[in-house]
């Protein structure tokens, strides 16, 4: 177990006197995908703010690659990218523009047009970012969170609001970012994305870490307590009629 | 990182953001078009000639033939502006008091007549003019004066054993469009300087844009600086196209040193933009942006001199508003362009500007916030 890119400890966070994080201690494994589930208000994004130095942390400790968080944020911020949960930019900016940017944020020198490639959106490099559609700018997000190659990628709630092509060209896009080696952490609403995404997940719910395994484990758990659907589960289900009827190709482009 | 990676940063954003004010139309107009409909309309009412003019009422019930001459010559001369909508000396009087006209020049009855007995014309011209304006009556009167003792002159020559000749001395002089002017550049920096920031960060903030910029290892000083090289690019372009209409349109004359003038053009843009750093850089909406920019803006637009010159107020005011941060601005651009003054000569002007620089940035980094 020599693996652990990231580990918290008793992390806390107290707003107005109530504890939005209370306590949570879990372990990342470099190179798994590592899920955050957890209804609204669990206190997923105040844990991934807390991870990414952005918010500061009341009690316990978080560290990365060997980094504490809370006392070298700079360098941990070199060696992390981050998804926010509405990708915003500045318009009237050039995708291209909007890479290079964020490679000089890092005291990076890169090649726009390489890393808009990785992401489908090399034939729109000299658009404009606010001409792009929802799955579009979430995937201009993803490359500009990746032009320091980072050794860590958090996502917060990366699907929300797109359409199930997009969706499934994001989840294809997070496992190749995955297989380059790069630890991925992500929240989502999504349990369908989760079991099919993440190696491993923790369930939140107000403040606390209620469960930890790989989603596999954690459904079999819930089998032998002797759970049983009311309705008998079918081979398929609504979206895979959609996705039938519709193909998998982008519908942004 | 290394302190050169870290300026290299910082040039790649002012290039991206000065890249950006090239697309953006409202930006544009807002640091070049908006100054300059100013400097239009409020150069327009200080420039133009310089030299005294009535606006008078000409009521002449003479009928003579002379008279008719005299008024003739009074409509052509430069000095009188004669408003021949007025017949009636009810209607002069009611002009008057609106103080639409200076002054009323009424030329008496038989005015111009040659008496029986005498060889030349002769008669009365009474000026009429308000208790408020006496002093512009007086002005008149004597203008008058002077008119009739030259024609007197060519009726009965009589020798003048002492003149008086006026003579223009000072080539440099202050015209009131050099005032102005210097307060619309101080106009323009304000408008870039301080509504530029607050008007672009409070949106910055509301779309996560400067948030996702706080995830990256960019540093506070780096996009402070980067704002400021980009604001003055675009600051300076501005500026230059405001130099070239005074110049052009009306007719102002530089007796500075223009690489003297740009340095401290964008020392005071570094200086005022960082009042609109720290404000827009402190404020988490626009609703904490705008009435705290206005208290601190419309204070020095009307006390500066940006719209009419700081020594029109009492003394005491003058005193206080002296330290004002955009006073040495105007102050300097004014003494650097039409004073031909040299920046070592500024030296209050520049000191005053340091002062405030180190404390307007001061305030700035410790209220920023990325979200």
């Amino acid at each position: 177990m020599a693996d652990e890119i990231l580990k918290v400890k008793n992390l806390r966070k107290v707003y107005d006197g109530k504890p939005a994080v209370d306590g949570i201690s879990f372990e990342v494994k470099k190179g798994e995908i590592f899920g955050i589930l957890g209804p609204n208000g669990a206190g997923k994004t105040t844990t991934l703010e807390m991870i990414e130095t952005l918010r500061e942390i009341d009690g316990g400790s978080v560290t990365v690659d060997g980094l504490n968080v809370a006392k070298q944020p700079n360098e941990v911020k070199q060696i992390i990218g981050i998804q926010p949960q509405t990708p915003a930019f500045q318009d009237k900016q050039k995708l291209v523009e909007i890479i290079e940017l964020f490679a000089a944020a890092y005291g990076e020198k890169v090649d726009p047009k390489v890393f808009l490639d990785d992401v489908d959106l090399g034939e729109k490099a000299e658009d404009f970012a606010e001409n792009l559609s929802g799955g579009q700018r979430q995937r201009l997000s993803i490359a500009t969170a990746l032009v320091h190659s980072p050794k860590v990628f958090f996502l917060d709630e990366p699907t929300t609001g797109l359409d199930p092509q997009a969706r499934r060209n994001l989840w294809d896009l997070i496992k190749q970012v995955r297989d380059r080696g790069v630890t991925v952490i992500l929240t989502t609403h999504y349990m369908d994305e989760a079991e099919l995404l993440c190696n491993r997940v923790a369930i939140m719910d107000n403040g606390k870490i209620i469960a930890l395994d790989t989603p596999r484990k954690l459904i079999k758990q819930l089998l032998d307590r002797g759970f049983k659907k009311e309705q008998a589960v079918e081979q398929a289900n609504l979206e895979d009629v959609f996705i039938d009827m519709t193909g998998k190709g982008l519908r942004d482009v | 990182m290394t302190l050169k990676q870290q300026l290299r940063t910082v040039l790649i954003f002012t290039k991206l953001s000065t890249r950006r004010f090239f697309r953006d139309r409202l930006a544009q107009f807002f640091s070049i078009i908006f100054p300059l409909i100013f400097l239009l309309v409020f150069g327009s009412f200080s420039s133009g000639n310089n030299n005294v003019s009535f606006k008078v009422a000409l009521l002449s019930p003479a009928h003579t033939s002379f008279a008719s001459s005299f008024e003739h010559q009074i409509e052509q001369s430069k000095t009188f502006k004669v408003d021949r909508s007025v017949t009636t000396l009810a209607q002069a009087k009611d002009k008057i008091g609106k103080s639409q006209i200076d002054g009323i020049i009424v030329l008496k009855d038989n005015f111009g007549a040659v008496r029986p007995g005498q060889k030349y014309p002769s008669g009365q011209i009474s000026v009429l003019y308000n208790h408020t304006q006496s002093g512009t009556g007086q002005t008149l009167t004597q203008v008058l004066q002077s008119v009739v003792d030259g024609i007197n002159q060519h009726f009965i020559a009589v020798p003048q054993p002492f003149t008086v000749t006026g003579q223009e001395l000072n080539a440099k002089s202050l015209t009131a469009f050099d005032y102005t002017f210097s307060g619309l550049l101080g106009f323009s920096i304000i408008g870039l300087g301080i509504f530029g920031p607050v008007n672009v960060f409070p949106e910055l903030k509301k779309q996560g844009v400067l948030r996702r910029l706080h995830t990256t290892p960019l540093k506070t000083w780096q996009y402070f600086l980067a704002t400021m090289f980009s604001q003055s690019v675009t600051g300076i372009l501005g500026i230059a196209v405001q130099f070239l209409v005074a110049i052009k349109v009306f007719h102002l004359k530089i007796y500075g040193d223009y690489p003297e003038i740009i340095l401290f053009t964008i020392l005071s843009i570094f200086m005022i933009l960082g009042i609109g750093l720290a404000i827009g850089g402190w404020a988490k909406n626009e609703r904490q942006a705008a009435p705290l920019s206005n208290i601190v803006v419309f204070p020095m637009l009307f006390l500066s001199g940006t719209f009419f010159p700081r020594f029109l107020m009492p003394h005491w005011l003058q005193s206080i508003t002296t330290y004002l941060p955009l006073t040495p601005v105007i102050d300097g651009l004014r003494l650097l362009t039409t004073e031909g003054k040299h920046l070592w000569q500024i030296g209050p002007q520049l000191g005053l500007i340091a002062i405030w620089f180190v404390i307007v940035y001061a305030i700035a980094f410790r209220v920023f916030r990325w979200e």
